[in-house]
């Protein structure tokens, strides 16, 4: 199956800076840090265009990581609500 | 211990570490230059960045107008759902 098939560009898209994008940003950024810890380098100030980087990737993959999770919520989501259309007999609110 | 460990260096029976070529001791690091930028490597990880975050922030904007035109599209027909 593809990474994000056509029918989860009906979904409404997450914005740019969700929990996703941002803490794989985030770690991104740590990683890029912890490289210069392991180097010996200045752990903030060297390698700037490193961190922005390595958080700019992280962001990105965050961010389309996010969209095919949503998309599978989404599908189980739908698949369960067909069942549940599909069964009104189980799914009796009052009487049962 | 140390010192013969010298001496047997010395007669060439015990491999020093840049002649190990296939183990790569945590405490024999090559010599990196920190002091003068890599300009290739700082103007492609710039580059990098920037193409990446121009793609994202297209796709962001595809995909928004994508959901909205099949919302037209679709035309709101069951209430139920958003």
């Amino acid at each position: 199956m593809a990474f994000l098939p056509d029918e989860s560009r009906s979904l409404p898209p997450p914005p740019l800076l969700n929990k996703g994008s941002v803490w794989l940003g985030f770690a991104g950024w740590m990683s890029a840090l912890l490289d210069n810890a392991f180097n010996q380098r200045p752990i903030f100030r060297a390698g700037v265009h490193r961190q922005i980087l390595f958080a700019t990737v992280g962001c990105f993959v965050g961010y389309q990581l996010v969209k095919r999770a949503e998309y599978m919520h989404a599908k189980v989501d739908r698949e369960l609500f067909e069942y549940i259309r599909h069964h009104p007999v189980d799914f009796h609110t009052a009487t049962g | 211990m140390a010192a013969g460990l010298r001496a047997v260096r010395r007669w060439g029976l015990v491999a020093t570490a840049p002649g190990l070529a296939f183990t790569r001791s945590a405490f024999v690091v090559k010599k990196v230059n920190n002091v003068q930028p890599n300009w290739l490597g700082v103007g492609l990880a710039f580059g990098t960045s920037a193409a990446l975050w121009a793609l994202l922030i297209k796709q962001h904007n595809e995909d928004v107008m994508e959901y909205e035109r099949r919302k037209q599209e679709r035309g709101h027909k069951c209430t139920g759902c958003s």
